[in-house]
Formats: structure tokens, sequence, C-alpha cells
């Protein structure tokens, strides 16, 4: 029996050892990361010449303006989510992964900033793809379909792992002093945020 | 013994990630939410944290006055001000088990301005760099096994070709 379930953690290992590289960088750059908010300095700025019609309303322009500039990985900017900046210009903020077209409607162009997050913050988001609710566009889904199994494999690499310790060296004194301090670590964390 | 001192850690991740992946499974209605009346402390506070102080909550605080929130993974408290005539309101919403998972699984970083959650950041460092080393040594360890080199190469190999392809034209979208 630990011969098999070694063999499937270990497969099950170069399955989605991609996956787990993500998340370990995932977690560095979350645990480096200054605070909450991200930078949003743009790295490129470009003008697009754009005439807004009498009486459009912002809706039609948000749509216009999505088809004009098609952002790749982006979905139209839900009506919900229309915001006007300070000079009371329409701002259209098209998310994706790897950032935002961050789109100014001027009176005569599209003021577009393309702001792009870090490797590390693409990391950090895409780690957490996956294929419940909404995952988005179809290359993300793509990923969030693998990123399942990593998810699934954490959860039974727990459990193999505790398996094939108990099964091959449960005298092992190390392994026992590990476990119960993190567990006791953890478990003071618990407490602490109740 | 990396894996075993990361375990309860991994376990947290390993769950709050399926029932993140999977909402409808679990239930993640908060335990409680709690209305506060409205009291009266000192007026005139210009300071979010002294506000939380005089109220003895302890968290991380969010926000400033006269509306902010004081956040442990457990409970939420959002505490409105006036510094006028110093009334306060405090509503509390506390979280059920896997409530908790999830909002610890969230929890990272050494910005906060509570410690505990500070310390928390420290430890997922921690585990961060424990979650690459568990992959490193998970590959030492399959080469030393000759008899699933080809088949773990296969594996491996359609593995690491997947991520490269699919993250590299994920990241090459833009903007």
């Amino acid at each position: 029996m630990a011969a098999l379930i070694r063999r499937l953690h270990i497969c099950a290992g170069l399955v989605v050892f991609a996956q787990f590289l993500v998340y370990g960088i995932a977690g560095i750059a979350a645990s480096v990361q200054p605070s909450l908010e991200r930078p949003k300095v743009p790295r490129e700025v470009r003008s697009i010449p754009f005439q807004r019609e009498a009486g459009e309303s912002d809706k039609a322009v948000a749509a216009r303006v999505y088809e004009l500039l098609k952002p790749e990985l982006s979905r139209p900017v839900p009506d919900w989510f229309l915001r006007k900046n300070s000079e009371g210009n329409l701002l259209l903020d098209f998310y994706n992964i790897n950032g935002i077209y961050r789109t100014v409607v001027e009176p005569r162009q599209l003021r577009v900033e393309l702001i792009r997050n870090s490797a590390a913050l693409f990391l950090e988001d895409i780690h957490a793809a996956n294929l419940g609710g909404d995952p988005g566009p179809g290359l993300v889904r793509v990923w969030a379909a693998w990123n399942e199994a990593g998810i699934w494999a954490l959860l039974f690499f727990c459990v193999s792992g505790a398996y094939l310790w108990l099964a091959t060296r449960p005298g092992w004194k190390w392994a026992w002093v590990s476990l119960a301090a993190s567990s006791l670590i953890f478990g003071a964390f618990w407490v602490v945020f109740q | 013994m990396c894996g075993l001192a990361a375990l309860p850690f991994l376990l947290m991740y390993a769950v709050s990630a399926v029932q993140m992946a999977h909402n409808k499974w679990f239930n993640t209605k908060p335990a409680s939410v709690s209305v506060g009346t409205p009291a009266v402390i000192d007026a005139g506070l210009v300071d979010a944290a002294v506000v939380a102080g005089k109220l003895q909550l302890r968290g991380d605080i969010r926000g400033k006055l006269p509306k902010f929130r004081v956040v442990v993974p457990s409970v939420v408290h959002e505490v409105t001000y006036i510094a006028e005539n110093g009334v306060v309101t405090v509503n509390t919403t506390r979280a059920r088990f896997m409530g908790v998972l999830n909002r610890l699984h969230h929890a990272a970083g050494l910005w906060p301005s509570y410690m505990p959650l500070r310390l928390w950041g420290v430890a997922i460092g921690l585990v961060s760099i424990a979650t690459l080393g568990l992959a490193i040594t998970g590959i030492v360890m399959w080469w030393q096994r000759k008899q699933d080199r080809v088949v773990g190469l296969i594996l491996l190999g359609g593995n690491v070709a997947f991520a490269l392809v699919v993250l590299g034209m994920i990241r090459a979208a833009g903007p």
C-alpha cells in the first residue's frame, strides 16, 4: 500500500509541479507586498482619436470604446463600474490578469494608460484562477482547469505525505517535533485571531 | 520534515482553496452579524487606532475616520465615529470555520498594523519558501527512483511545457 501511495504522491507531484512553483512564488510575493494597494503606474500612455457623439450615454460610449480597443483578455466595463475622473471625463478600467487598460474618454481622444502588473503580482493572481464562479477568458480558463488539479493535489499531498511518514518512519522523532511545533503555532494563531 | 512542519498551513490552504473553487459546497455566510447600539466615547479623536483602543477592539485597522474596520481573520468590526460628539457605533461580523480558513488564506504580508497578523505574514513567507522546497526536493526524490524516471519525465515535461505555453500566452496578451 505504501509503495502505491508513494508512486501516486510522486506522479501527482510531477503533474502539478509548475502549479506548486506558482503557489510558492505567489506566497512569497504576497509576503513582501508593501500594502494591499497595488502600483498603478502606467508603462505606456497612448492617445487614440475618438469623438463622443452628442447625447451618447456613458454606457454606449463604454461599449464603443471596448469595440475600438478590443483589450485582450478583458471584458466590457459593467454599467455599475462606469465612473468619472476629477475632470468629469468618463473613466473606463478594462481589467485583465496582467493589469489594467485605464482609458479616459477625453473630448477629442481616448487616453489609454497601460498599467502592467509585475511578474510576481501576475503569479499571485493566476494562482487563484479556478473553475468556480466566473473563470474568465478561454486561456485563463485553461490554466484554471489545471489549477483545479493543483488544488486537489495539494489536499492529496497533505494526506498521502502524512500517511507515508506514519507508514514508513513513524518513530522519527524530528518529524513528530516538527508537526507538533507547527500545529502549536497554527493553533496559537487560530486562538489569537478569534 | 519540511512538509510536516508546513502541514497545518498547507492543509489550511488546500481546504480553503477547495472552498473558493467550489463555493456552493460550503456555507460561507457569517456565523453572526451584530448591529451595535450607538455609544459615546471621547469627542474630537482624530486617529482610528485610538478610537479602536478606546473600544478595546484588537485587529488591523483598515480605512480612516469617520468609518473604518478593525479586522482579524475571524471577526470584522465596522466602526463609525462622529468626532463632534464622540458617538460611536460598532457592527460586528463573525465568520464560520470555513470563512476563517478563507480569510487566513488571504492574510499575508508584513504591512498590517496588528502584530499577530504581521507574525502570520512571516509564517506565510516561510511556508511559501517551504512550498518551493517541497517541489524541488520532490523532483530530487523522484529522480532517485530510477523505475519512475521515464513516466516521470513525460508527466513533468507535459506539465512544464503546458505551464510555459499557457502562462506565456496569457502574459503576452498585455497591457
